[in-house]
């Protein structure tokens, strides 16, 4: 064997696992999702891999359930609001980052904190704190006087929803601020001292000359930000698990409901998949602002 | 001129101010964990919220110490296994796809970024299936199988970024030596990526801890029980524990906090390196 050729193959052996994992844990359930969304299951079914072709019966199902038309307008909203919230804050807390002060070191490690405990447990402080009676939400409102009776954050269906997206936005603070701070680290000291020597107030520095340096790193932040806040699950089924009235139904915890409490996979896959396609939307952008990434080639050693 | 120091000194404050507010507001959760899980059943259940602690009681951890114990343990297999799961699969492809010259690497890599955008509830409905049909369902290497699939495409990607990093001449020199490819990677490779090896290490294991939708999903009996599913029971519809549910979301922050301490200078730029791939 040529050292060439012996050196390719040791290539691909490293690479096999990686291969094998992904054609097994990532290919082959979403395939078997396609697949399962066609089908006539019931929970007879579960024991079988496949069941009777069932046509376009779950998608019909799932353009005309309420409740599943309900989840993905909620799934927008709550993705929309979550990432409006989290960037205007994040970029906010990055940029004082950006200035001198004590303890800006110590608070640049605290702030990551939330974004490393399990979402459940998040979820479940939140319940408590959201709490009718005794929550430390409306004892704060009520201590300095801004609500005279208890709120009722997590059963009001016209409420949840926003307990939600606050629990939510709460929880995305860390990511983006921490992206947007190492952007704005990256922006180099002579445009910003440019820009004060032609008289620019703060506001245009950043609107003319910070923002479209970073606006790359931002694009990069609201496209996970996105495919992150599609996905939410623990938070919800924690805080509210989908209700009251389904009022804080999304399509995931919509879609767990349909398979693991109704024994309806078929139906479940079927909105599985427009989470998926709502998700791929912005595949091609991030391939696209990972092109560097790809483009660079093997070291070749 | 003394004044504008002052000035310039005061807005530092003013800064440090606004970090501090912006802090209490991020932190207060975890604060109200630790101060409620030393309070009594009638503290918590008294229709007030203290601010400060009210009570000192280890009833709580009592409680919980007694029920999730068990479950303690399976997070920490569970976090482990991923973890070991995540290395065995990411180091050595990471190393194929940045130093070695092979044909659809950029379909590879291409991959492993749809992947990442994958959401797990699709992931989950299918593996269940699957999982029964194999006997995975209620077993480690199925829970852990799964688990890996918010660690795997992650680590690859930041794993390759890191290895491109490395001189070459480092590897040339090893093989000039007479080392095998596999020798090479093991005994040099390995050990010189090593920051990098802890950071996607650390953020596997916090992904085995944490997860729940897995555990919700593909263990369906009472044998396996992570700490996550543990707290999840607690939560009834009309009464909550709130003292055992707060004892053991203590416990279950546990590991975030050490690996905060431990690999803190890693985790910034780990997550910096996984999320800016561009």
């Amino acid at each position: 064997m040529s050292a060439g050729r012996r050196h390719r193959l040791a290539g691909w052996l490293f690479l096999s696992p990686a291969i094998l994992y992904i054609l097994f844990a990532f290919a082959l359930p979403i395939v078997y999702n396609v697949l399962l969304s066609f089908e006539q299951t019931s929970p007879a079914t579960i024991a079988d891999l496949t069941a009777p072709f069932a046509g376009l019966a779950n998608y019909r199902f799932v353009l005309n359930d309420p409740t599943s038309r309900e989840a993905i307008v909620h799934t927008f909203e709550f993705t929309a609001g979550s990432l409006i919230g989290q960037f205007i804050i994040g970029f906010a807390l990055a940029l004082l980052f950006t200035l001198r002060f004590p303890g800006r070191t110590l608070g640049r490690t605290l702030v990551i904190v939330p974004w490393l405990l399990p979402l459940i447990v998040t979820g479940v402080i939140f319940k408590f704190l959201f709490q009718l009676e005794g929550g430390a939400v409306n004892q704060l409102l009520m201590d300095i006087g801004l609500a005279s009776h208890p709120i009722d954050w997590l059963d009001d269906p016209n409420l949840s929803l926003w307990t939600i997206l606050i629990a939510n936005i709460w929880l995305g603070v860390p990511f983006f601020t921490l992206l947007l701070y190492s952007a704005l680290q990256d922006v180099p000291v002579e445009v910003k001292e440019a820009a004060l020597v032609d008289g620019a107030g703060p506001w245009q520095r950043l609107r003319l000359v910070i923002v479209p340096i970073i606006l790359p790193v931002i694009e990069v932040t609201f496209l996970l930000g996105f495919v992150f806040t599609v996905k939410v699950f623990d938070l919800v089924i924690a805080l509210t698990g989908g209700g009251p009235a389904n009022a804080t139904q999304l399509i995931t915890t919509w879609s767990y409901n349909l398979s693991f409490q109704e024994f309806s996979f078929g139906e479940g896959a079927a909105l599985n998949n427009v989470l998926l396609i709502l998700a791929m939307v912005c595949a091609p952008m991030y391939l696209l602002l990972s092109r560097g990434s790809l483009r660079r080639s093997a070291g070749a050693a | 001129m003394t004044s504008r120091l002052e000035r310039s000194r005061a807005l530092r404050w003013l800064c440090t101010l606004a970090m501090v507010a912006a802090l209490v507001v991020l932190l207060f959760p975890i604060y109200a964990v630790i101060v409620g899980s030393f309070e009594s059943t009638e503290t918590l259940f008294s229709g007030t919220y203290y601010w400060l602690p009210h009570g000192a009681t280890l009833d709580n951890f009592r409680t919980v110490i007694q029920a999730q114990s068990g479950n303690v343990l399976t997070s920490l297999i569970v976090g482990v296994g991923t973890a070991v799961l995540a290395l065995v699969v990411a180091v050595p492809a990471a190393y194929a796809l940045s130093k070695y010259r092979l044909r659809f690497t950029v379909i590879v890599v291409s991959s492993l970024l749809i992947c990442q955008i994958v959401p797990s509830i699709v992931l989950a409905t299918s593996l269940f299936i699957i999982f029964h049909w194999i006997h995975l369902v209620n077993t480690y290497p199925g829970l852990i199988i799964a688990d890996g699939t918010y660690a795997i495409p992650f680590a690859i990607l930041v794993l390759r970024a890191f290895f491109f990093s490395l001189p070459n001449e480092v590897i040339h020199a090893a093989r000039v030596d007479g080392a095998s490819e596999w020798q090479t990677f093991l005994l040099i490779v390995v050990p010189l990526a090593r920051s990098a090896v802890i950071t996607v290490a650390v953020f596997a294991f916090l992904n085995g801890w944490g997860d729940f939708i897995f555990a919700l999903t593909v263990l369906n009996g009472a044998t396996i029980v992570p700490i996550t599913l543990g707290i999840y029971t607690y939560l009834g519809n009309y009464s909550t524990d709130w003292g055992a549910v707060m004892a053991s979301a203590a416990f279950a922050m546990v590991p975030a906090a050490v690996m905060l301490v431990i690999a803190q200078r890693y985790i910034a730029s780990g997550l910096t390196a996984g999320s800016v791939v561009g």
